[in-house]
């Protein structure tokens, strides 16, 4: 089971939050769909930038945004999460800080192994190393990690993942620790020693203790929803700082021993965030990196806008990380009710649909890679198979023809629910069905907003632009989530917002599940893929990259391919810190 | 709050001067002398020619202003629009939007229709509600003036951006354009109805207005006979320098993300996605730009002239 | 006068009470859920309650209006045991997004909207208001029509052009200035100072505009005033009588548009603040809105009502100390 060697947590649930996502993107090269070649924006893929940084400086991170949330029970994007662990709390295990696929290979942090089973991967055992400070010299205890699981469950502290609430035994209306109750089935023994009883076995327990959620926080330091503007440090940073929304600063935690961390570097003296600043001028600042700026890396992604400054200038793009952030971006079709319940009209949206138009609007070929299957390129083993082989622009005549046999010759209307950072997207799409004569409004929905209003099934609209990330290169951790209908639920849904419920397909997944022949288990997913792809509940679109333009004084650079392609904060830092400002 | 009243009031005395050769006639020779005016009135109606015209001029280029044309973009520089000026060709007359490639000339022309549509509109209720409110407390005075002062004062005590965020951005199942010109429309109000207030307090008492009354006319009449002509000049001239800041609005409003809902047009809208662009491709920033400037100008350059003529001392609000 | 002051009073209390209630009202009507949105994307049915339960959403909307207005006199206790929080006078609830007191919220944003607007409001009364007298007293001369047809076109340009014009000219090209990002001035005035510079020139040429021409046109009328014309015949230099006489009663229009002008502003300078990314009050609504942040979108109206009402009986005060014509 723990033969994996590219393995990503952080769930599948997070990763369609985060628009990141886990997972590991190999060293396949992108196929850019058109053949003009070595796509400009890879060269630097599996790669270190910058060499090895010298110890020192302030790094600074130019922000758009504030975080959602940095208390590690409420943190659970993509980005936050590889921020929060990399440089702010500890949790049992995490993600070796390497490039390419070496970043997907779990490793202890708090814990001095992964963890053991027993009782048939019910019960889990982590034990905790020695000499692990918080920023007030205190030791971190078993204690401490089983106090920040139990927060997770306050109402008081939404947003956080739920796989403690999932997997534990008797957390049933647990409602955390604030009124002085105590989850039974988390034990701690002795300081450094935390057992975990699940209610049912979960091999990969030790992926899902990379988030968050198993940090440390000592009771005494709890401050309920206020902590999440100042977590206590179990990491090598602490806070100086943090007005949120504005600026936050970071110095070393000087009881962080480096001794007792494989993983983290710690090479700058300083990190400053600067929040709320405008993501073209972010941009423009890095493109330049000019007296400051060249100490600096973004936090967001390189806009689409900007590819035009930074694709044609060859000094620009060998500072340019663009990991895949291997996650599908799907259009999910409701098909719980009409139309979408024909097939027909499913397979329309399918034909209909120019994938190239949207790759286009995504930030074209060199930051987006096609989707002709659901499962990302990893999962088949560096290529994604065309079994449909609809062109790339769409073949709206079939559209339509399929629209006649549906009985709808005069074509439909419906509408799309997409996050505001979609927009051009979703208006790729409107365009590329209205030529088929499928009628489509746009809705946009701030990303905050967004999964609520989209796991609304009720409410929610016919069709839905959401991606979907594998955790680890299984078919387990992908098709399930997203085509099994007993995962529906009727608020709150995720995953599944096709809402489909076909029953083949569920018993063939139960039936893979059961495989004991990984190989011959990752074939029949592969199969399955194809044979739900008939069924059209979704259109695979394209898989996005998380390109990042770096200051030219950063060093030690890379994407972590198991946080989204995010920037490697455990090891980045400068190749001349006298360089950076104070 | 009630600071500029008895300042409008008192000027306003003098406002419309009683003339034998008709007032109208004076104001329109006055105004046919002025080049400014010349000058802006065409730009206003070329305006209004072309956002009337929208289908049929983006007929006559022959791009409809939804339509993506792959070819004139470059998915490899992040949809750089091929070619010198943004793309501008034969087919494009202004070139195209970047990423979708998008008829710029189809999208501004159908973008004019969509602003100065909500823009007049919202010009019109404000001017009619405001009117009307301005009569009513001003003629009817006592309790009605009151209510309607105390209201004036209310809507003008809010943060009216704000509000209109905040409305925009919870209303979703709505049609955008009509909400946002009620929207806009709410908030602007009070500002002429002050002005209409303080005039027909004038207006009131004078000697034709009693006659009027003591000849047994009743309030209608006197109100629609009497009292609106007195009222209209400073109306028309106010009017036309509004209709800049409801332009404005609009496309503040569009830039902030709740304006009108995508693929429809607008100046503010594509102002708003264009900044991103306005090194990389400033011929789809300065287009829309352009146009939004023109149209606040030549209203400003008309407000103005209209306003010394018809109101050489009030309407200073 | 003092009268006067406490009635004026006790309607911007009235006004604000007002503003509260509609802006209560169209939140909780409206469809938007923020125990939702809080509530992430792995929601169940039983956590959403209890979250709704605790943000005290499952209250009948007038009590949820009596709480929000009581606890800002008496102030108010939200959650229970351990995550307690306790909020005093003047108490507007915490963020649903951040936990932060919605005052304390307010308080730390107000620096950067304040320095905006009034650095904004320093730059373009200067260029708007000698642009405006220099015009005047030049009536119908060639500088005079130049001036104002300068005038009307920077009031037409539209503020997103100007500010990327400046941003590509003054940070791009020239490189003089740094990209706007907020520095406190008791950090480092210089640095406060020269982030700022920026937005101040993008909206003081927008205001400045607009001061110039109704500078010119007050200036104009009082020059033509009885007074003035006594004044000169008395002998006394030009400059006298334009600074002494002139300016005093010409500038008290200008006067009612400062403080409506500032009063907007200070709470309202959204674009501005959005175009150089400025955390602001203006921001800190926009990104209040988008989350669903009912008690900071309710404390950012509530404050920028505020503004607009004080502004305005600061003018009116102002008013009968400039003017001696004015009575209260």
């Amino acid at each position: 089971m723990n033969k994996r060697t590219c393995t990503a947590t952080a769930s599948a649930l997070v990763a369609a939050l985060a628009l990141g996502a886990a997972g590991c993107s190999g060293g396949t090269h992108s196929t850019d769909g058109k053949g003009r070649g070595e796509n400009p924006a890879l060269a630097n893929q599996g790669a270190v930038v910058g060499g090895t940084p010298k110890k020192g400086g302030t790094l600074t991170v130019l922000s758009n945004q504030d975080f959602t949330h940095l208390d590690p029970a409420r943190n659970w994007v993509m980005s936050d999460m590889e921020f929060g662990t990399r440089l702010l709390y500890r949790t049992l295990v995490t993600y070796k800080a390497a490039p390419g696929t070496g970043g997907g290979e779990l490793v202890p942090d708090l814990a001095t192994d992964l963890g053991r089973s027993s009782d048939g991967a019910k019960t889990w055992t982590f034990h905790l190393k020695e000499g692990i400070r918080y920023e007030d010299g205190t030791p971190v205890t078993a204690q401490d990690v089983k106090y920040n699981v139990e927060r997770s469950f306050s109402p008081d502290l939404p947003g956080g993942a739920d796989y403690a609430a999932r997997y534990l035994a008797g957390a049933e209306g647990y409602q955390g620790p604030a009124q002085g109750k105590h989850l039974d089935s988390i034990k701690t023994p002795d300081d450094h020693t935390i057992v975990f009883e699940l209610r049912k076995p979960f091999a990969e327990f030790p992926d899902a203790t990379v988030m968050p959620t198993f940090a440390p926080v000592p009771k005494a330091r709890d401050t309920g929803p206020r902590y999440d503007n100042r977590p206590f440090s179990s990491g090598p940073y602490k806070i100086q700082s943090y007005g949120r929304d504005k600026q936050l600063v970071l110095v070393r935690n000087q009881y962080w021993d480096p001794k007792t961390d494989e993983v983290r570097k710690a090479y700058p003296d300083r990190l400053v965030v600067l929040m709320g600043l405008k993501g073209d001028q972010i941009d423009d600042r890095l493109i330049a990196s000019q007296g400051a700026d060249a100490s600096a890396v973004s936090w967001g992604a390189l806009r689409p806008e900007s590819a035009a400054k930074v694709l044609p200038d060859t000094e620009v793009r060998k500072r340019l990380l663009a990991e895949s952030t291997n996650c599908t971006d799907m259009v999910q079709m409701h098909t719980g009710r009409a139309p979408f319940n024909d097939v027909r009209i499913r397979r329309a949206v399918q034909y209909a649909l120019d994938k190239d138009a949207v790759l286009t609007a995504s930030g074209g070929p060199a930051f987006n890679d096609l989707s002709t299957a659901y499962m990302p390129a990893t999962l088949f083993g560096g290529r994604q198979p065309d079994t449909l082989k609809i062109p790339t622009t769409g073949d709206a005549a079939k559209a339509k023809q399929l629209l006649e046999e549906a009985g709808r010759p005069n074509g439909l209307s419906t509408e799309i629910t997409v996050s505001s950072g979609d927009k051009g997207r979703a208006e790729a799409i409107q365009q590329s069905l209205a030529k088929a004569g499928i009628k489509v409004t746009i809705d946009t929905v701030d990303p905050s907003a967004f999964y609520a209003t989209i796991g609304d099934t009720t409410h929610r609209t016919d069709l839905v632009y959401t991606g979907w990330c594998p955790d680890y290169p299984s078919g387990s951790t992908f098709l399930p989530f997203v085509f099994d209908g007993r995962y529906i639920k009727e608020k709150g849904n995720s995953g599944n917002h096709s809402l489909f419920r076909d029953k083949a397909t569920m018993e063939r997944m139960d039936e893979i599940a059961a495989m004991t022949d990984a190989k011959a288990a990752n074939r029949a997913w592969q199969k399955l893929d194809g044979e739900i792809l008939k069924k059209a509940p979704a259109v695979p679109v394209l898989v996005r990259r998380w390109p990042l333009v770096l200051g030219s004084n950063i060093a030690g650079a890379y994407g972590q391919t198991s946080f989204g392609g995010q920037l490697d904060y455990a090891s980045v830092g400068l190749k001349n810190p006298a360089a950076s400002q104070n | 709050m009630s600071s500029t009243a008895p300042d409008s009031a008192a000027t306003s005395t003098t406002a419309t001067a009683p003339t034998g050769s008709g007032p109208w006639q004076l104001a329109r020779r006055e105004l046919r002398r002025r080049a400014s005016v010349k000058v802006s009135l065409a730009i206003v109606a070329a305006f209004l020619l072309m956002a009337a015209g929208a289908p049929l001029l983006s007929a006559l280029g022959g791009r409809s202003p939804d339509e993506f044309d792959k070819s004139a973009i470059d998915p490899y520089l992040g949809g750089k629009p091929i070619g010198p000026l943004g793309g501008v060709s034969a087919d494009h007359w202004l070139g195209v939007e970047p990423v979708t490639g998008r008829d710029l000339f189809a999208r501004v022309v159908h973008g004019a229709q969509v602003s100065l549509l909500i823009a007049l509109t919202a010009t019109a209720i404000v001017v009619v509600a405001g009117t009307a409110a301005g009569i009513a407390a001003g003629y009817f005075g006592g309790r009605t003036d009151a209510v309607l002062s105390r209201l004036m004062d209310l809507t003008m005590s809010f943060p009216s951006l704000i509000f209109m965020i905040a409305m925009m951005s919870v209303a979703k199942d709505v049609n955008r354009i009509v909400l946002m010109t009620l929207v806009i429309g709410l908030f602007g109000w009070p500002g002429i109805a002050r002005v209409v207030r303080g005039q027909t307090l004038s207006l009131k008492h004078r000697e034709y207005v009693d006659a009027a009354r003591v000849g047994g006319a009743g309030s209608w009449r006197i109100l629609t006979r009497d009292i609106l002509p007195g009222v209209a000049g400073p109306v028309i001239a106010y009017t036309t320098l509004i209709i800049p800041g409801m332009i404005a609005t609009e496309a503040a409003l569009s830039y902030l993300g709740v304006g009108v809902r995508p693929p429809t047009p607008s100046w503010g809208q594509m102002i708003a996605e264009s900044v991103s662009f306005y090194d990389t491709d400033p011929m789809y920033f300065v287009i829309p730009s352009a146009c939004l400037f023109l149209t606040v100008l030549a209203f400003t350059l008309l407000g103005d002239a209209l306003r010394d003529i018809l109101d050489p001392r009030g309407g200073r609000t | 006068m003092i009268l006067y002051t406490l009635r004026r009073l006790a309607g911007v209390i009235g006004v604000l009470i007002a503003v509260a209630a509609v802006t209560f009202t169209i939140f909780y009507v409206l469809p938007s859920d923020p125990a939702a949105a809080a509530c992430g994307k792995a929601c169940s049915t039983e956590r959403l309650a209890a979250i709704r339960a605790h943000m005290g959403l499952d209250r009948p909307l007038w009590r949820q209006f009596w709480d929000f207005v009581s606890g800002i006199f008496t102030g108010r206790t939200m959650g229970s045991g351990q995550y307690a929080l306790r909020c005093d006078f003047p108490c507007l609830g915490y963020s649903y997004q951040n936990s932060e007191a919605v005052w304390d919220l307010l308080m730390d944003r107000l620096p950067v909207s304040a320095s905006l607007a009034l650095g904004a409001a320093v730059l373009w009364l200067a260029l708007g208001l000698s642009t405006g007298v220099t015009a005047a007293l030049r009536k119908d001369t060639l500088t005079d029509r130049v001036l104002m047809v300068g005038a009307v076109g920077a009031a037409s340009l539209p503020v997103y052009f100007t500010s990327m014009m400046l941003i590509y000219g003054l940070i791009r090209v020239a490189g003089l200035l740094p990209y706007p990002q907020y520095v406190s001035f008791g950090d480092d005035p210089a640095s406060w100072a020269s982030n700022l510079l920026l937005p101040w020139l993008a909206l003081a040429i927008l205001y400045a505009a607009m001061y110039a021409r109704q500078s010119r046109s007050s200036m104009i009328e009082t020059m033509a005033e009885p007074y003035i014309r006594t004044a000169r015949a008395k002998g006394l230099p030009r400059r006298t009588v334009v600074v002494k006489h002139g300016l005093r009663s010409g500038m008290t229009p200008i006067l009612t548009l400062f403080g409506m002008d500032l009063g907007g502003l200070l709470a309202g300078a959204v674009i501005t603040e959005s175009i150089f990314g400025l955390p602001g009050i203006g921001r800190l609504f926009y990104g209040a809105l988008s989350t669903g942040d009912q008690p900071v979108i309710l404390g950012v109206t509530l404050l920028a009502a505020a503004f607009i009402v004080v502004a305005n009986l600061a003018v009116d005060l102002l008013y009968a100390v400039v003017d001696p014509r004015v009575r209260l």
